[in-house]
């Protein structure tokens, strides 16, 4: 086979034993890898608890992994989310995937509970638990230091190992599997970390013709503004929106109060650059390197999470910001979530933490301690409990990113028909809204957006099935990835068929989430979007939203998705006719 | 959407890109429907309704090139491969489908295309391009098969001259009829050096709208800056020159922000021409006579065989120097800056113009047109050899193109 190995390894850890079997190779071809062929593999356990025993934990590489098609050394982790409730899946760079692949599986399947403590140590020949007593309670820097020598290593922190619904999986180059606490997933089943340790090189069925598309699709990266121009990713890394995201007043601040933070330039790009002296970072085999790190090698915080924790508490102050980052990193924890639950919880009691404090606070969360066994439930458990249910600025409670939804209205609606929660990644509508690629649309506009967000879910979708990133997309397209993935795997696919498959990938989450009791309910902003405006300032105007247009936009989705006006399936037998 | 199919309609009027009475538009939404003339607007809601795509264009363009190219094409090929940049980066290359191949699936295997490509050519309907997310997506695609088959067509007929009956009358139709004179005569401009930021803006805004309305270059390609104080006021990537008002990224000289993230590709080019020449503005477009005859090229035992990136040689068109390089960060912005500073102009190999200004925007569209005007004159000077005297082609096609120096 080429592209895939078509093997699996299966792991029950309440049995200790590990298997290896054969995949479908029709199951290959509809689902690709990653986020596709580990939803498909949920089919069987959606309906379960995320806590339940029987609940697998699913890691997924892509039929590119382990070829040098650009930064497609990528895993997705899939699984039921403890803090949303939804299928859910992250994808994480990093030489996990890669070595994953080297070691002969498209696919890991972890199930059961672990009598006591374990490590999943995978070679070519299988996998070994190992006990993990002794790192149980450390943090990750000290799990990977124990451990790497084995390997590639994926593991949890505290945070995973005490429940907090917003744990991640962390990789060992300090990339994370992060948003939908897949770590307490993890921790639940005493799964301490996995080490794998492969080195088989991938077979390409067409060489030549994969090179060619390696070539047109670097090209398109390189004539990227946002990718490698100047003041793009590839040198500022994400933080290079903080300005951007000022001037285009749509910086939540605040806890969503406020959409512009005069302080911002303070933990921008350039100033991260100037204070931190950040130098180039990233994914394994990726020629972007969007990520930065000081020459220590202390990572350095993304967009999102450089602006919840600043502007959204009300902090300017780049060094208390950094250090939170690195203290989630350590602890195993989303920042994102983190910070947003910090927020509302700092909008309830009237006072945003000070800089100073945050430390204090995320320790007390990954270890459930005072106030933080309130906090390590997320937003809306959080402000439920405090009386304040509509101070969580999440949906499906997942807690909305640093992009207000008053500023981009085709990211209003991608945060509410998003499967896994207020997530702006699965239809990233910000790629066009904002960063004008492939093209620019009206960010005030409601007008196509829901057909866009549907096309941009599908597309996305798939893109998380090679596994690529999507930072490529915002220079290449599905164009060169579908000739990469052709030549790859000698299988002939195009970007139309490749859509196809996404919006397969998306029924079906949206189908697991509808028999899980989601519908039309949870596709829904919270109130303050609609009712306050945002800051409006230098002849910009950032009004509430119009909640009769956009319920009409969403009405339109389903109608676009084939679904009833409650957002549900007509037909109940919609899953045994997908492959 | 109604209100994107008229604009986008009108434009590619405008741009004489399309023959009156054959465009449709087709656009879905949750609701699927075209507007535009028939048979068109049927084809455009029937290839529509098999995409994931948002829209759809099908229209017939003024010129036969498209069609002349498949006839060019040997029996058993199914696309053609243009090699401008812009063919080259964005589209790969342009299938087609033959007037006989044509029966009552076309519409399906015109999707069955679009599914993979771009745009399509189709002998005798038109060219059909998809937008995956806006008309104006689909607009644009349109524009990139117009201008990559019209430079093809006039380098293929260099090479080969006139191949089939009627073919140098049409072409001699549109050397009369369709090619306007280009000339900036009657433009106003505001007298450099220009300093207040309102000012700057509507400037860029009305010079971009000019190139535009000239013919001088197709409206999605290209770029325009100016330098003052401490900023570089830019066009942001893929706006169109001639709908600039509200698409200017202020970038301030010392990268202490980053909301230029969303300036033209080119931003460092423009930055590096800035510092090494010291001029006050900068006008980037693709005229396509220039496209065309970068390309041509006399060396025989040249060993490079990526020319748009590679060739390490500064030639000259006339006293344009031209050089290679690819688009962003691909050594465009590395080869231009050293050599435009003496000419204020410079042609990139395959993709297009450069040229620079003082103080004002006079001089830079006046070099820009006059550059072009030398192409035209030159590419029909050697189309007239090579059709009139057919044996004189070998060695006088590249003759004006010289090598001035060496590497750079
Ligand atoms: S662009 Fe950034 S996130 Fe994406 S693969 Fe590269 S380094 Fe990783």
């Amino acid at each position: 086979m080429n592209g895939w190995s078509g093997r699996m390894l299966s792991v029950d850890l309440t049995a200790g034993i590990c298997t290896v079997d054969e995949i479908p190779e029709k199951l290959l071809h509809a689902y690709l890898g990653g986020r596709g062929l580990g939803v498909r593999f949920m089919r069987d356990s959606h309906r379960l608890h995320p806590f339940d025993p029987a609940m697998p934990l699913i890691f997924s590489v892509g039929p590119l992994c382990g070829t040098s098609a650009p930064t497609a050394a990528r895993l997705s982790v899939v699984s039921r989310s403890p803090l949303t409730g939804t299928i859910y899946d992250c994808s994480a760079g990093g030489k996990f995937a890669w070595r994953l692949k080297g070691a002969g599986y498209d696919l890991l399947r972890i199930a059961g509970i672990s009598p006591q403590p374990v490590t999943l140590v995978i070679g070519e020949s299988g996998g070994e638990l190992i006990p993990a007593d002794v790192l149980w309670g450390t943090t990750i820097p000290v799990t990977v230091a124990a451990l790497e020598g084995l390997g590639s290593v994926a593991a949890i922190g505290p945070a995973g190992e005490n429940g907090v619904l917003f744990a991640n999986i962390m990789m060992g180059e300090g990339n994370s599997v992060g948003r939908g606490g897949l770590g307490a997933v993890m921790g639940r089943k005493r799964l301490k970390a996995v080490v794998v340790n492969g080195s088989r090189n991938s077979i390409i069925a067409q060489r030549d013709r994969f090179q060619t598309a390696r070539t047109d699709v670097m090209r398109l990266l390189r004539a990227s503004p946002v990718i490698f121009g100047e003041l793009g990713l590839a040198e500022y890394g994400t933080p290079a929106l903080v300005d951007l995201m000022k001037q285009r007043r749509m910086a939540p601040t605040e806890n969503f109060s406020k959409t512009w933070f005069s302080d911002s330039h303070r933990y921008s790009g350039p100033a991260m650059r100037a204070e931190c002296a950040a130098v180039k970072d990233g994914c394994h085999g990726c020629p972007i390197q969007c990520k930065k790190s000081t020459p220590q090698g202390e990572h350095l915080p993304e967009y999102e999470t450089v602006s919840h924790f600043g502007a959204l508490n009300g902090i300017s102050d780049l060094q208390a910001i950094v250090k939170a980052n690195t203290l989630c990193n350590e602890l195993g924890m989303d920042t994102i979530s983190a910070a947003a639950t910090v927020a509302a919880w700092g909008e309830a009691r009237g006072r945003f933490p000070h800089a100073g404090e945050m430390s204090g606070i995320l320790e007390s969360i990954a270890h459930r301690r005072g106030e933080g066994e309130l906090l390590a439930q997320g937003s809306r458990r959080a402000t439920e409990i405090l009386g304040r249910p509509e101070l969580s600025m999440s949906i499906k409670s997942l807690e909305l990113p640093a992009y207000d939804p008053r500023g981009a209205y085709g990211m209003a609606l991608a945060y509410c028909t998003s499967g896994r929660g207020g997530c702006h990644l699965r239809a990233y509508p910000i790629s066009h809204e904002i960063l004008r690629k492939p093209v620019a649309t009206d960010r005030f506009s409601f007008s196509g957006k829901a057909r866009i967000i549907t096309i941009a879910e599908d597309t996305n979708a798939a893109v998380d099935s090679l596994v690529a990133c999507k930072f490529s997309f915002l220079g290449a397209s599905m164009e060169e990835y579908s000739e990469l993935l052709s030549a790859a795997t000698g299988v002939e696919y195009t970007p139309q068929g490749l859509k196809e498959i996404g919006k397969r990938i998306c029924l079906t989450e949206r189908f697991y989430n509808c028999a899980n009791g989601f519908d039309f309910r949870h596709d829904q902003l919270p109130d303050r979007f609609f009712t306050q405006p945002g800051s409006s300032g230098d002849g910009i105007e950032i009004p509430p939203l119009d909640r009769e247009r956009f319920d009409q936009e969403l009405q339109k989705y389903y109608r676009i998705r084939g679904l009833t006006p409650e957002g549900t399936f007509a037909d109940p037998g919609f899953l045994e006719q997908q492959p | 959407m109604r209100d994107q199919i008229a604009r986008y309609s009108a434009k590619l009027l405008a741009d004489r890109s399309a023959i009156p009475g054959t465009i449709a538009i087709a656009v879905q939404d949750d609701l699927l429907f075209a507007v535009g003339g028939e048979p068109e607007a049927t084809l455009a809601e029937q290839i529509l309704g098999e995409l994931d795509a948002l829209a759809l264009v099908v229209a017939r363009p003024p010129l036969p090139f498209a069609d002349l190219l498949i006839r060019r094409s040997s029996p058993e090929s199914r696309q053609i491969v243009p090699n401008d940049t812009e063919n080259r980066t964005f589209l790969h290359d342009i299938p087609f489908i033959r007037a006989e191949e044509q029966d009552s699936n076309l519409a399906k295997r015109i999707a069955g295309l679009l599914g993979g490509r771009k745009g399509v050519i189709v002998e005798g309907v038109g060219l059909v391009a998809v937008g995956s997310i806006t008309v104006e997506q689909a607009y644009i695609n349109y524009s990139s098969v117009f201008h990559s088959t019209f430079v093809k067509y006039l380098q293929d007929l260099l090479d080969e001259g006139f191949l089939f009956p009627g073919e140098e009358e049409n072409f001699g139709a549109f050397r009369r009829e369709w090619l306007l004179p280009l000339t900036a005569d009657g433009l106003a401009f505001r007298s450099g050096p220009l300093e207040h930021r309102e000012g700057i803006l509507d400037e860029l805004a009305t010079v971009g709208r000019y190139t535009v309305e000239r013919g001088l270059v197709d409206s999605f390609f290209g770029n325009i800056s100016c330098r003052c104080g401490g900023l570089i006021y830019i066009s942001q990537t893929g706006a169109s020159l001639d709908a600039l008002p509200g698409c200017i990224d202020p970038v301030p000289f010392d990268n202490s922000s980053t909301t230029g993230i969303t300036a033209s590709s080119e931003l460092l080019a423009h930055r590096r021409i800035y510092e090494s020449s010291g001029v006050g503005t900068i006008l980037h477009g693709h005229p396509r006579f220039a496209v065309v005859m970068s390309m041509l090229c006399q060396e025989t035992e040249c060993r490079v065989d990526d020319c748009w990136k590679e060739c390490p040689k500064v030639r000259y068109l006339d006293d344009t120097p031209v050089v290679a390089g690819e688009i962003g960060a691909g050594g465009l912005a590395r080869k231009v800056p050293p050599v435009i500073a003496g000419p204020g102009k410079a042609i990139v190999f395959g993709h297009g113009v450069f040229t620079t200004g003082t103080e004002g925007f006079r001089e830079p569209l006046q070099r820009m047109i006059d550059v072009e005007n030398w192409c035209r004159d030159e590419y029909f000077r050697r189309l007239d050899r090579v059709t009139l005297h057919p044996a004189s082609k070998s060695v006088d096609k590249n003759a004006a193109v010289e090598v001035k120096r060496g590497s750079i």
